[in-house]
């Protein structure tokens, strides 16, 4: 544990560049072609190395780069029963302006196979945990305090909903809310419960609700 | 409800899907206040290394009974930030914060989307030489 006397304490925000080998890995795995054990496999070997830089760099707060994640969100689609990972391409079919869609892809300089979707296809529950794993892992590696990542639950719900195919779960978004934030504060339990020091809550999608023009427009987020 | 003994941070960030600063979002933490003020957590894990996300008074203010992750390295950038421009940013944090509630962190991650990474290793592992040492040199000053 940190000490509350400790001051000007280093850390960063969670995710580190991936390598090839990693994304390589990672397409491979979400395609069937390689097993979830070789996949940890070469995950692990790159969360070492990104442990092993920030213990370098002389960082007080460690977190394991989220090598595993194909983004800080849509993740838990590997965790999440009633959830499917789509790429934007696939997406577009439920979006209803398709041409409006595509334009704030290219405004954005957000190209449609860079991103893919978390979305939410049925009742939602933790097939596993989120993150518990990810920080035992961690945990073995440093003697010093680590943090986790976790998407929060504005970015889910305004990610996971996509209407065509969510209504056939849920009602409204404040339904389908009620089962994120259940999901989230359980995961938050077993962390503190595990011993985990630091737990942060990614939600940039904030600043979008009010600080981009059309706050209803939904974005690749 | 919140969930007590662990410290909870929220980050908050105006996008980091690319290197191409003027499609990402501009404006400061004004017109989240109100959403933020009632949040039970214990830290905030804010941008500031840009100039997009305003003046650090606006969240000093209003925040300042929780912890703040100050961003001071943009982690979309190849430049490394100088030392002394993270200690100034630090420093012009200390108007608001106690030295044991400021956190120093990268403004957002470096591969928030596995298939775009905003950064290489290299110039990564080199941020965050730069705020370790930042962080020396303010211990050493402000204890």
């Amino acid at each position: 544990m940190t000490n509350e006397h400790e001051t000007f304490l280093t850390t960063q925000v969670g995710s580190w560049p991936r390598s090839k080998l990693m994304l390589k890995t990672l397409r491979g795995y979400q395609k069937g072609a390689i097993s979830r054990r070789e996949f940890n496999t070469v995950a692990e070997e790159e969360i070492r190395r990104t442990v092993a830089l920030q213990e370098e760099a002389g960082l007080d707060i460690l977190v394991d780069g989220e090598h595993r994640r194909e983004s800080f969100y849509a993740f838990i689609t590997d965790k999440v029963a009633g959830t499917q990972l789509m790429s934007l391409a696939e997406m577009l079919d439920f979006v209803e302006d398709k041409a409006e869609f595509e334009e704030m892809l290219r405004t954005m300089d957000m190209p449609a196979s860079a991103v893919k979707n978390p979305t939410c296809t049925g009742k939602l529950t933790r097939r596993e945990p989120l993150a518990l794993d990810d920080y035992h892992f961690l945990r073995s590696l440093t003697r010093k305090p680590v943090k986790i990542t976790l998407p929060g639950p504005y970015l889910l719900t305004r990610s996971m909903w996509v209407g065509a195919l969510t209504r056939k779960a849920y009602r409204n978004h404040q339904k389908m809310a009620d089962d994120i934030v259940r999901i989230l504060r359980d995961e938050l339990i077993d962390l503190r419960d595990a011993g985990c020091d630091f737990v942060q809550f990614d939600e940039p999608v904030l600043t979008e609700v009010v600080m981009s023009e059309e706050c209803d427009r939904r974005t690749f987020m | 409800m919140g969930v007590e003994g662990i410290r909870i941070g929220v980050h908050i960030c105006r996008g980091n899907w690319s290197k191409q600063e003027d499609v990402l979002l501009s404006g400061d933490y004004a017109r989240l206040l109100p959403a933020l003020k009632p949040m039970r957590i214990s830290q905030f894990v804010l941008e500031y290394a840009t100039p997009r996300a305003g003046d650090i008074e606006v969240v000093g203010r209003a925040l300042s009974n929780r912890e703040l992750g100050l961003g001071v390295v943009n982690p979309r950038t190849d430049e490394v930030e100088p030392v002394e421009f993270i200690i100034a940013k630090a420093e012009k944090a200390l108007e608001f914060y106690r030295p044991e509630q400021l956190f120093l962190n990268t403004d957002c991650g470096f591969g928030c989307f596995a298939g775009r990474s905003v950064n290489v290793e290299e110039v990564a592992f080199r941020k965050l030489g730069a705020i370790v040492a930042a962080a020396r040199i303010l211990r050493r000053r402000h204890g």
